[in-house]
């Protein structure tokens, strides 16, 4: 109500102004920042954003509330430039091009407008005050689009991590193999151990042979997280089999007190699958002729 | 074979599998250690299947639960076999469990 009364005659304006042509002077900003060098645009594409742009404003401008943020108008806008954020995401722009659209499609509406209506809406300060807050509000949707694009991103790369940090084979029936290669931290070690007990459920498997070949460091945490995914993966009825323990690694383990009882180990992984096999009653022999 | 709050069945020569339901409370267990050793006498059992299939957790409460009841087989030359455990409830275990159980584990019932 106090942004109402402090509106200056220029403002009143504005809101009954009928906006001519301009569609065609909003087209620069969209030239310079998506296509020049980085070609995120196409000019027919950019002129469909300008025009588009001032269907909406107009409808901003010329509704019941124009200083309403939570109008239908208002929202249809956040909308475009929600849109538009993605889009330009999606073609491998950047946040600040979006940004930068934003704040120079701003200052040229105004001029726009002004060489439209012949009114100096440059000298209101409650026309560019104005503006100036929707524009504002407009970019944090901007960058709110951004953050939630980054965060799938995030999700996406964490998932694809995920498949391939746990490398699980079903190398013959009923037999699962589980090559750890690089760093064991905890939280690894909980998604092996998530992945390994869900894919034993699912595959009724009966043996799974943990190979560590490719470990090279291992902590107290880790060490507990290993015999917990053993007992685990014994617990639901499978045999555990850990293959391929670094001489480093068996110190470490003897050093940390970790009980090794009821775990079953073997040299090389060769050697496991063969404890694997005999365990399920499987004879893998040489033909001979 | 009737024991409130659980299915016994006679699956073969000595086998029963125990299938706990959800009105089954643990609370009560003197109780149905006792109407279950009744029934794994008259029946000659040797082996005792019990599916956790349902059971997307085990806690200590649960766990102490078990472990009586192997006990008590094992007393009676009866051995306990867990089947169908879900991953989330050898999870829950493994974290709590410092060494092997006295019941057994298996994938399923063996063919």
């Amino acid at each position: 109500m106090v942004q109402k009364k402090d509106s200056s005659e220029k403002l009143a304006a504005l809101f009954t102004l009928k906006i001519g042509n301009i569609s065609g002077q909003l087209e620069e900003p969209g030239r310079e920042f998506f296509c020049a060098d980085n070609k995120l645009m196409d000019e027919d594409e950019v002129a469909d954003l300008s025009s588009e742009f001032v269907t909406l404003i107009t409808g901003l401008l010329g509704s019941k509330d124009p200083h309403k943020r939570t109008s239908p108008q208002f929202h249809a806008l956040e909308t475009f430039f929600s849109g538009l954020s993605q889009r330009i995401l999606m073609r491998g722009g950047n946040v600040e091009e979006v940004v930068r659209y934003a704040q120079q499609l701003q200052y040229t509406l105004i001029s726009a407008l002004e060489r439209d209506s012949g009114i100096a809406f440059t000298q209101s300060r409650s026309v560019l005050l104005y503006f100036a807050q929707h524009f504002d509000a407009l970019i944090m949707a901007i960058f709110r689009t951004y953050l939630v694009e980054r965060e799938n991103t995030l999700k996406a790369q964490e998932e694809e991590l995920r498949e391939t940090s746990t490398p699980i084979a079903e190398i013959w029936d009923g037999v699962l193999t589980l090559p750890i290669i690089g760093t064991l931290d905890s939280s690894r070690t909980m998604l092996v151990m998530e992945a390994l007990l869900n894919r034993i459920s699912k595959d009724h498997a009966r043996a799974v042979v943990m190979d560590l070949t490719g470990v090279k460091n291992i902590d107290s945490q880790v060490s507990h997280h290993l015999i917990q995914m053993v007992r685990a993966v014994q617990l639901m009825g499978a045999d555990a089999i850990i293959t391929g323990i670094h001489p480093e690694i068996a110190r470490a383990l003897v050093s940390l007190n970790i009980d090794l009882t009821g775990v079953t180990t073997r040299a090389s992984l060769s050697d496991g699958l063969k404890e694997a096999f005999l365990r399920m009653g499987i004879h893998v022999s040489q033909k001979t002729n | 074979m009737a024991i409130a709050g659980v299915h016994l069945t006679r699956i073969g020569k000595g086998d029963f599998l125990f299938e706990p339901l959800s009105s089954m409370n643990i609370q009560d267990q003197d109780r149905l250690i006792l109407e279950l050793v009744e029934h794994l006498q008259q029946g000659q059992g040797r082996r005792l299947y019990y599916d956790l299939n349902t059971l997307p957790v085990i806690d200590p409460v649960y766990y102490g639960w078990l472990d009586s009841l192997a006990r008590t087989c094992q007393t009676l030359n009866v051995k306990m076999i867990c089947i169908n455990m879900q991953p989330t409830a050898a999870f829950t275990l493994s974290q709590f469990l410092a060494g092997r159980p006295v019941f057994e584990t298996a994938l399923g019932i063996p063919d």
